[in-house]
């Protein structure tokens, strides 16, 4: 990966939780346009580490940057696909997805554009209208990854985004999200607990250890994309990454 | 919205910042009345000192202030009890044969919307002495009591009371094992709320009823003689047994529900 | 659908029912009684139409005591929505100051409202007397579920706004707002009810000669239980009109809830 051009610097990363200590001590490198994925076991603090890095959460001691400045939702385009159902229930599903091109006073005409194209995109043109609580969790969950899209950001957070899908819209929107990602080359950073997924989709996995969290390996996945999951280099990869999780 | 600094790390805790705040508010307070001088706001200390005289001496009357405590919550009490021993047992039957309820609305739900307080003069006139007073409590702390127990039975899981049914229990014993336990923290929740009512209601019984003694009475007596320390004494020990008996409630159902838990761990 | 219509119809059969026997049964007793305190239906229903066409033993008409009514309850109420609202917001969204100054204001919060009635005839006069009373009866319950329901927002809402670069205007009115509407209509409804009760007790113990709380004392007094009734049935219907309005509006605002059923 020498020679591509850092997007986030994160150093000596630390986040503590009064005495819990969640995040110890991280430094590694994001680069421009890759797309990274996160496992670790559960409860390891993989959501917290999201959170910090968009400053959701303040950090406990150690820096992360992106460009050389402190990341700011005002100047940065970024996204979030929150681990946790948040469609905003009082929001059409409408205008739940435009709620960040709202925010960012984009022209109304475009706003109808973009939002239209994403709906298409993800299926739910003909649901538009209703509130979430009229649609299946699987659906919210589109919904919200169609509102993370719609503004197409530079860095995009997901955080176990695909849980709550059948496997067919599973896979359905895992290609989506490859062709997206190809043809604009955001930065994403992915956190899953299914290995298949993140060999599938990644170019790098970082896999954590458990508290205090530190990278107990990055492994890098060099296939080319559409990826085959019976190819044996695929296999060969999934089983390290599996090696890597035995002790969870 | 997320706060950078721990939380409770500062010199003084919630604690030492209330009891500041209080001694600001008394110290202005007392500053203020002295300055102003004025007959509408007495200092702090003349307040405790018609405590103190109330307490001992009692009021124009020379009815001491625990007498009207006593008659108030004797009154409250009275009516109160009554309450829960019809609001509760005709909940439970109401909401078990939902036909009764449904088909007697058009007489309870207007009734139900006229305040209690309004019910106040008709007693006057119908009823005399102590009966007056229960009687207005009971129907301010009723209808809480009666209808939170009623929607709680209504909704109790069907499928708690088809199960034992299966089972051929009588129904007694379903009312008795799997109604009553359910609902009995919605009751709860009634009773208190009937409880507040039945405060509003004794004051405004009191004030209007023409005897002497209660706390109602009592503040509206001094606001004729436009002497706000004893006013104010009065407000501060209804605030203080309003204050102490939803701590009751609040301990109550506590208890209630480690009851309730620790039955479902064992 | 039948089924559900003739259940329907039988229901209300039964409600007419009912009410038909009370009234009956109430008539017999008062027939039998003959006694000057039990007003008969009947006697009712001539009162109203007096206190509709004549007006009560000084020549307030029904209308005008319950517009003086209305008029009390809703200038207090509204000036309750207006500090409890912004108020219950502002201290929610800065919970440390309510934390550190709670015991000047949690302890007025078990004063019964009827108990200030004495302490506004002394220190307020007139109009002014009411819509203090309504006020303290409509503040508290509008503030602590305003500030209440700030506490409970869900924080995923928060962070997608955040995140998407909004500023704090628009989270606390696109998002908390939101959020906090439904409890703050519920505490709205929980502070009506009170007002129409301390309206009641204010206006007979408050000294002016027109409202319907005064209507029931008056009459009470010179022994007309015909429009002692009527008062009480008048406060009644106010009341539950303006409940049902609260909820009409309610389901209006509310149609994303729909599911989770208000009532
Ligand atoms: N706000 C908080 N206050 C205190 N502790 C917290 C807080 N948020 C998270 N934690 C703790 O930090 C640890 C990491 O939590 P986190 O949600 O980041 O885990 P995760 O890796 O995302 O888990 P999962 O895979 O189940 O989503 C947990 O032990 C959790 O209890
Ligand atoms: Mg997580």
């Amino acid at each position: 990966m020498a020679g591509r051009k850092v997007k986030i610097e994160v150093r000596n990363l630390s986040k503590h939780f009064d005495d819990l200590i969640v995040l110890h001590q991280m430094d590694f490198d994001i680069y421009e346009g890759e797309f990274l994925c996160v496992v670790g076991p559960t409860g390891c603090g993989k959501t917290t580490f999201c959170n910090v890095v968009t400053g959701l959460l303040p950090i406990t001691e150690g820096s992360i940057t992106m460009g050389g400045e402190k990341i700011d939702f005002k100047k940065h385009n970024v996204s979030f696909v929150f681990q946790e159902p948040s469609c905003i229930p009082w929001r059409t599903i409408w205008d739940d997805v435009k709620i960040g091109l709202e925010i960012r006073k984009v022209p109304k005409k475009e706003i109808n554009e973009r939002v239209s194209a994403i709906l298409d995109l993800t299926g739910l043109t003909e649901f538009k209208d209703f509130y979430p609580s009229q649609i299946s969790a699987g659906m919210k969950q589109r919904v919200v990854i169609a509102r993370s899209f719609v503004t197409e950001p530079d860095l995009l957070l997901m955080d176990e985004p695909f849980g709550q899908l059948d496997s067919s819209t599973r896979f359905y929107i895992e290609n989506q999200l490859i062709k997206v990602w190809q043809k604009t080359k955001r930065t994403i950073i992915f956190v899953t607990h299914n290995l298949e997924e993140a060999v599938y989709l990644s170019e790098r996995i970082l896999v954590c250890t458990q508290k205090p969290t530190g990278i107990k390996e990055e492994v890098i996945v060099d296939l080319p994309h559409p990826r085959d999951i019976t190819d044996r280099e695929f296999v060969k990869i999934r089983n390290r990454v599996t090696d890597l999780v035995k002790w969870w | 919205m997320a706060n950078d600094k721990n939380a409770g790390s500062g010199k003084l805790g919630t604690f030492g910042y209330n009891a500041l705040a209080l001694s600001i508010f008394i110290l202005l307070w007392t500053i203020v009345s002295w300055i102003s001088e004025s007959l509408f706001l007495p200092t702090p200390w003349t307040v405790l000192k018609s405590f103190l005289d109330l307490c001992t001496y009692g009021d124009v009357e020379g009815i001491s202030l625990g007498m009207h405590i006593f008659k108030s919550t004797l009154r409250i009490f009275a009516g109160f009890v009554a309450a829960c021993i019809l609001g509760i047992p005709l909940g439970i039957l109401m909401g078990l044969y939902p036909r009764v309820y449904d088909s007697t609305k058009s007489v309870i739900e207007p009734i139900r919307f006229i305040p209690p307080v309004a019910w106040i003069p008709l007693v006057i006139v119908l009823l005399v002495g102590f009966s007056r007073y229960a009687f207005i409590i009971w129907l301010g702390a009723f209808f809480p009591i009666f209808i939170g127990t009623l929607l709680s039975v209504r909704s109790v899981n069907p499928t708690h009371i088809d199960v034992p049914r299966s089972f051929g229990a009588k129904r007694l014993y379903i009312i008795r094992k799997i109604v009553i336990p359910s609902t009995l923290p919605d009751i709860f929740t009634g009773m208190r709320v009937g409880m507040g009512i039945g405060w509003d209601c004794i004051m405004a019984a009191e004030m209007i009823g023409g005897e002497n003694e209660g706390l109602g009475v009592m503040i509206l007596k001094y606001a004729e003689l436009i002497r706000i320390e004893d006013i104010m004494v009065g407000m501060i020990v209804i605030g203080a047994i309003g204050f102490f008996i939803n701590e009751i409630f609040i301990f109550v159902e506590r208890r209630v529900f480690k009851w309730k838990e620790a039955i479902v761990i064992s | 659908m039948t089924n559900n219509y003739a259940e329907k119809m039988k229901t209300m059969g039964l409600n007419f029912f009912t009410l038909a026997m009370v009234l009956v049964l109430w008539t017999l007793i008062a027939y039998w009684q003959k006694s000057p305190f039990f007003a008969t239906p009947y006697d009712i229903v001539l009162g109203f139409v007096q206190m509709v066409t004549v007006g009560d033993v000084e020549g307030y008409r029904l209308w005008s005591h319950m517009l003086h009514s209305l008029v009390r309850v809703s200038a207090g109420f509204a000036a309750a929505c207006l500090v409890g609202i912004p108020g219950g917001l502002l201290l929610g969204l800065y919970p440390k100051i309510y934390d550190r100054t709670r015991i000047l204001v949690e302890p007025i919060r078990f004063i019964s409202p009827i108990a200030w009635i004495p302490m506004a005839i002394v220190l307020l006069v007139g109009f002014s007397r009411y819509i203090f009373v309504i006020w303290v009866a409509s503040f508290f319950p509008i503030f602590v579920s305003t500030l209440w329901s700030v506490r409970q927002v869900n924080a995923v809402y928060v962070n997608v706004a955040r995140v998407a670069g909004a500023s704090r205007l628009f989270i606390i009115r696109k998002i908390i707002f939101p959020s906090i509407l439904p409890s703050v209509i519920g505490g709205m409804r929980i502070s009506l009810g009170i007002s129409w009760m301390c309206i009641v007790a204010a206006e007979m113990i408050g000294g002016q000669m027109v409202g319907i709380g005064r209507l029931i004392l008056k009459s009470a007094m010179v022994t007309r239980m015909d429009l002692v009734v009527v008062g009480m049935i008048s406060i009644g219907f106010v009341g539950y009109a303006t409940n049902e309005l609260i909820i009409f509006i309610e389901k209006r605002i509310f149609r994303w809830r729909a599911a989770v059923s208000i009532e």
